[in-house]
């Protein structure tokens, strides 16, 4: 507002308005408290502290505004004489033998750390590996593809509803119903992609944002076979080769894991198979999704992102590409759902809403679109993070609304930007509506 | 501005972090674990839980603890959601606490208990009522409140014996409990011959119900039952007033609280509710109550007093068996009956209630009630 | 009155005037997501959660008022307007202040996760600040008209629909007015149409996009004032379900357009009750849904939306 006056003047009228503009905000919703006194609506002023709390902001908005500008002479100052230290991630682009085997000791890390820590880490792994899956899966439709889909969460209950109901009806196992959870998944992607693939951006948000809305209420509705709102219990657990994980075997004929090896039972085995299991599936999807990317259909979906029409000039058949993105995410929900019901043992619809969609899509901006890494980060990050939480589990949502559109603005390209090999030319400003990658002169191929 | 705004939101969330403190741990203590909903739109049902177990406990290491420790009481938020109850459940395990009053939506409860079953871990909901919880052979899940299963046939003898209504409306709102309710109403009704005319669900949270209400005055109902939680009665009465449709309502007790006569004002008089007999009017409760008043506390929820008596019976197992071993109270629980504010407390062998009555009471539009069976 | 019309037509006009009501109200909240779209571009997900902050102020206006003696219902509801008002349209300055305007020049995905976080926000902060419990109150105004037959299906007409319609066809004439003549909406529709255009030519444009989101926060607390008064209840859970709706309703009218906005909201209202009344309530999303999928699908950019011209 008024910056181009001298660097220590002081703003009242700024200051004042901003703190008329937080008094109005604050006075009315904290300092007033609307509540039910027998079956009367009555109103009165909030406690005192609330009062100070208001006060105290208001105060502190007033001096922060007033001396802005020598605020922030002084934090120029200090960033001229101590630059941040810029965070620079190690790229292992030079050397390949090296990745690999720091890929390799981090998998094994991973595999060999559930045996040392708490059943209840292992379990919030699991989670976020779920989340991981996910967020890798809408990766490809919307960081990779640029579609954005608000509706992802459908797939996931389609998948999650395919084992629970095959189980349940046909008696068929988790691992026949994984890939039948993964196949269906994708068949909806397709049936459901195909009609809508030709809106453009915000249009396709609110389609599949109300498709995604009409399969849970369809499972919602549906009592006579989906059990409607009461869900579906008693998923049985993933077995291996056949061998379950419970203290005594549920069918007949059937060995427990640890009778067949000997071991005295422990519960913990459950929890870190399951936890074993959903870490090779985020490898399998990972290994899949960077086959894909490498082959021509991948290159194609990046292509499309960034320009549409070049892409059709190039007789690329851009409803195909697109097609096939919305198709291979869906899968990866249906896998992720799969697993999920076989995790929870219980499913109900209340488990596929709308915000579970934008906890995903958080994921994946936040990783940074298109980033493989910077999901699973940011998968990771977004699970456990609550959970430590937990102590102010009043201010929980508070917090984690707060921190989406902090982060937003902080660093928009997320966690990992993107990085891919290309030669900078000359800077230029993106475009409005652009989908913003890393431009960093990296002439070094994946 | 930018920054001042948020440096507003920092401070504000500074603030307000610093002002729940962390509760310190005792030295040998015995934790109860209560898990449900401090977050998310049922937190008010949690809290009636919350306040309930925690009075419990509270008057319990007043009058010695049990077998010479304090019980502690540690606070889960599982927000009502089935993937944060599996969580929740997962912690409660690692933290090594044996024993569980909760959780309070029958959607968290049911994968919750299975975890807790496995891991030898006594759970007791004071909220959770769909039968499915206790039809699947467990043998440490138990419960202070009565099922769906009991309330639905309660309020159907009364509809077919005393409201005797010719064309009769179910309406649900498509969740666990409404639905469980409305279709055991319907399913005995129908048994006795009236007619349903109507049978259909309403989305939770929705506000506007006149299509609905335009069509139950067209099929003419005469009765309506409805199988949901207060906000969507209240509003569907209150709509109804408005437009002119003049039918007697019943309801199961999620609709019986006081948020219903201030919702619907005076179109709530009248209305039937089954609920279990409430137990902040029993006299044998009065000092209980005054207890519950001096923390400025609400003790007519439904869950406060079976919550109470949840922590109860546990505590009462432990000293029973003088051990702290889930298994041996579970089988004490069985075996046993138990004095609590809720009456006295048997379990059958699924570890449901021997005996949990639901009572019809005519609810007034000041929110009071009046009982009209026994 | 004799009956007139076989009662089925009664039943359809009551179904029809049902609708409308609602219908009126969706698009007294789509307005405010149309306006933002139309201006920058991005979907203003807090946008609802701006109407429960509005039937919250107004609660408290009205309860206060009622505490210090007031009974004059057009004084109650005017100021229940005017404060309401004035704190919305801070909350929608404010919030574009801090979660949309540094993203001005990013992708629409990041301002779309903002914007999404910004409503989780303040949901939550309403929350914490008056409590997770439904606040109820009694009708102000009460009673209506009744049509047809005594004894068969009637019609009913309460006199809070008939103010509900009064206010939306006011307050989208003064916005046309403002709209079409006046100075500052012509920069807003000079903003719509090139906002780097308009720049150059002088104006202010971060002054057009707050008054927008100002006008925006201001149609939502008119909506919040007559939903709070119509239905009598609120939660700080209403504005996600109210704002799902009003998006839909604008971009089933054609997203930027304001009488789309307007036609979508009616639309939309009418064919939720139609099917509530003819089909059956549990699947009314769902055919409201697949309506705004049948429209995009024969007319891409909604109803009277204008087709997006692809540029190189």
């Amino acid at each position: 507002m008024n910056n181009h006056q001298s660097s220590t003047s002081l703003r009242w009228f700024p200051a004042v308005m901003a703190t008329g503009a937080l008094l109005l905000l604050a006075v009315l919703m904290l300092g007033v408290q609307l509540s039910t006194e027998n079956t009367e609506l009555v109103v009165h002023f909030a406690a005192s502290e609330r009062w100070n709390l208001i006060l105290s902001g208001a105060v502190l908005v007033f001096l922060v505004q007033l001396f802005r500008n020598s605020i922030s002479a002084f934090w120029q100052g200090a960033k001229k004489h101590n630059p941040l230290p810029q965070v620079q991630l190690p790229t292992l682009n030079e050397n390949k033998p090296l990745k690999r085997l720091l890929i390799c000791f981090a998998v094994a890390g991973l595999m060999i750390w559930p045996f040392f820590v708490s059943r209840g880490a292992v379990d919030l792994a699991t989670l976020a590996l779920i989340y991981v899956m996910l967020g890798l899966g809408l990766n490809v439709v919307v960081g990779l593809a640029g579609l954005l889909d608000l509706g992802y969460v459908g797939f996931y209950a389609v998948g999650a509803y395919s084992y629970a109901l095959l189980n349940q009806y046909f008696g068929l196992d988790f691992w026949s119903c994984l890939l039948i959870g993964g196949l269906m998944a994708a068949f909806f992607g397709f049936i459901l992609g195909f009609p809508v693939l030709r809106l453009r951006g915000d249009y396709l948000a609110i389609v599949t944002l109300g498709f995604g809305e009409i399969i849970r209420i369809l499972l919602n509705n549906w009592t006579s076979i989906t059990g409607g709102p009461n869900g579906i219990s008693q998923i049985p657990k993933p077995t291996l080769f056949g061998l379950e994980f419970s203290r005594r075997a549920k069918e007949e004929g059937n060995v427990p894991f640890h009778e067949f090896f000997g071991i005295d039972y422990s519960s913990g085995y459950k929890v870190i198979f399951l936890y074993i299991l959903a870490l090779l599936l985020v490898l399998l999807t990972l290994y899949i999704i960077n086959r894909l990317l490498r082959m021509p259909i991948g290159r194609a979906w990046e292509a499309l992102r960034e320009d549409d029409i070049a892409c059709r000039s190039l007789g690329l058949n851009p409803t195909a590409i697109k097609l096939s993105a919305f198709t291979i995410g869906a899968a990866f929900a249906g896998f992720a759902g799969t697993f999920f019901a076989a995790r929870q043992g219980f499913i109900s619809p209340e488990s596929f809403t709308f915000i579970e969609s934008a906890i995903i899509l958080a994921i994946v901006v936040l990783g940074g679109m298109g980033s493989q890494m910077g999901v699973i980060l940011a998968a990771v990050i977004m699970t456990v993070l609550p959970e430590f939480a937990r102590e102010f589990q009043e201010y929980r949502m508070l917090m984690f609304g707060l921190m989406m559109v902090l982060m937003m603005i902080w660093r928009p390209e997320g966690l990992m930007p993107m990085k891919r090999p290309h030669l900078k030319l000359k800077d230029h400003q993106p475009d409005k509506g652009d989908v913003s990658v890393n431009r960093q002169p990296i002439a070094e191929s994946v | 501005m930018l920054k001042s705004f948020n440096k507003k939101m920092a401070v504000l969330t500074a603030a307000v972090a610093l002002g729940s403190a962390s509760i310190a741990s005792a030295a040998d203590t015995i934790k109860i674990a209560l898990a449900g909903p401090v977050t998310g739109p049922v937190a008010q049902y949690g809290d009636m839980q919350f306040i309930g177990a925690k009075m419990a406990i509270e008057q319990i290491n007043k009058s010695g603890g049990v077998n010479g420790k304090d019980l502690e009481a540690v606070v889960y938020d599982d927000a009502c959601d089935p993937k944060q109850a599996v969580a929740v459940a997962n912690k409660i395990v690692n933290d090594d606490i044996r024993f569980v009053v909760g959780h309070l939506c029958s959607s968290s409860t049911q994968p919750a208990s299975d975890i807790y079953e496995d891991e030898g871990i006594l759970m007791i909901t004071a909220a959770s009522t769909s039968p499915d919880i206790t039809t699947r052979g467990y043998e440490l899940i138990f419960r202070t409140i009565g099922l769906d299963s009991m309330q639905g046939p309660t309020a159907a003898r009364y509809i077919i014996n005393s409201v005797k209504p010719q064309n009769m409306a179910v309406i649900h709102d498509k969740q666990q409990y409404g639905e469980g309710l409305a279709s055991s109403v319907r399913d005995e009704v129908q048994k006795a011959g009236i007619k349903v005319a109507l049978y259909e669900g309403v989305t939770a949270g929705d506000k506007d119900f006149s299509a609905l209400i335009a069509k139950l005055k067209k099929e003419d109902v005469d009765f309506v039952y409805y199988g949901g939680y207060h906000p969507e009665l209240g509003l569907i009465l209150r709509q109804s007033a408005e437009k002119g449709l003049d039918v007697k309502f019943m309801g199961p007790e999620g609709v019986g609280n006081k948020d219903i006569s201030a919702i619907a004002g005076a179109a709530s008089e009248g209305l039937l509710v089954t609920l279990p007999k409430s137990f902040d009017q029993d006299p044998a409760n009065a000092r209980l109550v005054e207890a519950f008043k001096a923390k400025s506390e609400d003790p007519s929820g439904p869950f406060v007093f079976p919550a109470y008596s949840a922590v109860k019976v546990m505590a009462d197992g432990m000293k029973l068996t003088s051990s702290e071993d889930p298994e041996k109270v579970a089988s004490s629980l069985r075996a046993n009956s138990f004095k609590t504010p809720t009456g006295n407390l048997g379990f059958d062998g699924k570890g449901d209630l021997k005996d949990f009555s639901f009572v019809v009471y005519q609810w007034h539009a000041d929110g009071s009630k009046t009982a009209l069976t026994k | 009155m004799d009956s007139i019309m076989p009662e089925s037509a009664y039943y359809f006009i009551q179904q029809l005037l049902n609708g409308l009501t609602v219908g009126s109200t969706y698009a007294l909240i789509a307005i405010g997501y149309t306006m933002v779209y139309g201006i920058i571009g991005m979907i203003n997900f807090a946008h609802g959660e701006i109407y429960m902050i509005g039937s919250y102020v107004a609660f408290a206006v009205l309860a206060g008022l009622a505490l210090m003696g007031v009974d004059s219902v057009a004084l109650m509801l005017a100021a229940a307007f005017i404060i309401s008002i004035i704190i919305t349209s801070t909350y929608g300055f404010a919030v574009e202040r801090v979660a949309y305007r540094p993203l001005r020049n990013s992708n629409r995905l990041i301002a779309l996760i903002s914007a999404i976080g910004m409503s989780i926000f303040l949901q939550n902060y309403v929350r914490i600040a008056q409590g997770s419990r439904d606040i109820a109150m009694p009708s102000l105004i009460t009673g209506g008209w009744t049509f047809g037959p005594v004894d068969e299906f009637n019609v009913t007409l309460s006199y809070m629909q008939v103010v509900i319609f009064i206010i939306t066809f006011i307050t989208m004439t003064l916005l046309t007015l403002f709209i079409s003549k006046s100075r500052m909406g012509r920069a807003c529709r000079a903003c719509a149409e090139d906002l780097g255009m308009t720049r150059l030519l002088g104006i202010n444009t971060n002054q057009v996009i707050s008054l927008t989101f100002v006008i925006g926060a201001a149609l939502a607390a008119v909506a919040g004032v007559l939903l709070g008064l119509y239905y009598g209840v609120i939660n700080p859970y209403i504005g996600f379900l109210a704002g799902l709706k009003a998006f839909t309703a604008a971009v089933l009218g054609g997203i930027g357009s304001i009488p789309g906005a307007v036609l979508g909201g009616l639309i939309l209202g009418v064919t939720e009750a139609f099917t509530a009344g003819y089909f059956s309530t549990e699947y009314k999303d769902v055919v409201a849904f697949s309506l705004l999928v049948l429209i995009l699908l024969f007319r891409p950019s909604g109803i009277l939306g204008k087709p997006e011209v692809e540029k190189v």
